[in-house]
């Protein structure tokens, strides 16, 4: 056995158990309500009673609040219950949303003189209480896109405006991809001369 | 044009069926191009399914026909045009907003008055020039191998 090949074995392996142990975490496909899906975890604190009882009066407790600012994101604005899939609310979950302040609303006048909408809530922290602790999740971005892409930009299908704007960059990338593949099938086969006529 | 290298025997169904067939899988294509933002579809499935009507044109009529429709300086030039298309959608969103890191932020262009319009415009020219260049690179790509398989299957003879 030549030694490149060995070596060519151990990377595969390497390679083929590095896919198993991420494979291992990928949720499974299409279940939106799936953890890494969903959210985020950020930190976890005690679950007082006063601090329950403030969450579900729709008040933010304030020892939550400094944990949020230490952590650097957004300060939440608003807290309630979390609703279910059917709309009902859930005992143990709630949620906060915050106003963004993205550079996207912050555009008042084009040149027509027509501001886009106003700001609007949105969701972003899911607070689950686990026994004696309270859980404090971040939407993931992903669920941001499903749910505010149809509103931000206008089209119905989500796959799109996914692939060709908040993805931008990455089809640029898919794109020169493909482009290179043509270049290098023009370099590699067309040497000699011009296609017959 | 007798006398003329095929792959395959000249046959009046496929020319008669294929001839029919053509126009109708390009206006698909660009259906599904430009359909891409309210249905299933975009600019690789559109392009893949344009560049199949002319695989489908180059297996029926032969390499010098094919050649004739989509000369291969054109194939080069629109290769080349959809990567640019898509780059200059994002290098003009730079312009419109007068030098602000806007890459490839539709939404600046000042295509409607709504910002949320002119991203789905935006997004429909950057499908179109993925449509271009894919729909070049796989024609480009089959006419190359057919080319030179016919190349070397002459100095078999």
């Amino acid at each position: 056995m030549k030694p490149i090949s060995v070596i060519a074995l151990i990377s595969v392996l390497i390679l083929g158990g590095l896919f198993i142990y991420v494979a291992e975490d990928i949720p499974a496909f299409g279940d939106p309500n799936s953890a890494p899906n969903r959210y985020v975890k950020l930190f976890s604190i005690d679950a007082d009673e006063e601090i329950v009882g403030n969450l579900n009066q729709g008040v933010i407790p304030p020892g939550l609040m400094d944990k949020i600012e230490e952590t650097g994101l957004p300060l939440p604005t608003k807290v309630e219950k979390a609703r279910g899939l059917e709309g009902e609310w859930v005992e143990g979950e709630w949620e906060a949303f915050i106003i963004p302040e993205e550079k996207y609303y912050a555009l008042p006048t084009t040149q027509f003189g027509t501001a886009p909408d106003a700001p609007k809530e949105q969701r972003y922290y899911l607070i689950k209480k686990e026994g004696d602790t309270l859980d404090v999740y971040r939407y993931a971005p992903i669920i941001r896109y499903m749910e505010e892409g149809e509103h931000e930009t206008e089209v119905p299908n989500m796959v799109t405006y996914i692939l060709a704007d908040y993805r931008g960059y990455d089809t640029l990338g898919e794109t020169t991809v493909i482009f290179t593949a043509g270049v290098s099938v023009i370099l590699l086969l067309r040497r000699r001369g011009k296609m017959p006529k | 044009m007798r006398g003329e290298k095929r792959i395959y025997e000249r046959d009046v169904i496929i020319e008669t069926i294929s001839r029919l067939l053509i126009p109708f899988i390009q206006l698909f294509a660009l259906y599904v191009i430009i359909h891409g933002a309210g249905g299933p579809g975009g600019g690789f499935q559109g392009g893949v399914i344009f560049a199949s009507s002319f695989v489908l044109y180059l297996v029926v009529f032969g390499l010098a026909a094919a050649g004739k429709r989509f000369p291969e300086g054109a194939n080069t030039a629109l290769m080349s045009t959809g990567v640019y298309l898509y780059a200059g959608v994002g290098l003009l969103c730079i312009l419109v907003t007068l030098g602000a890191a806007e890459y490839l932020n539709y939404g600046y262009i000042p295509l409607t008055h709504m910002f949320e319009e002119n991203r789905a415009l935006g997004m429909d020219l950057v499908e179109i020039g993925i449509g271009i260049t894919v729909m070049a690179v796989i024609t480009e790509i089959f006419f190359n191998l057919v080319w030179k398989k016919e190349e070397e299957g002459g100095k078999e003879e």
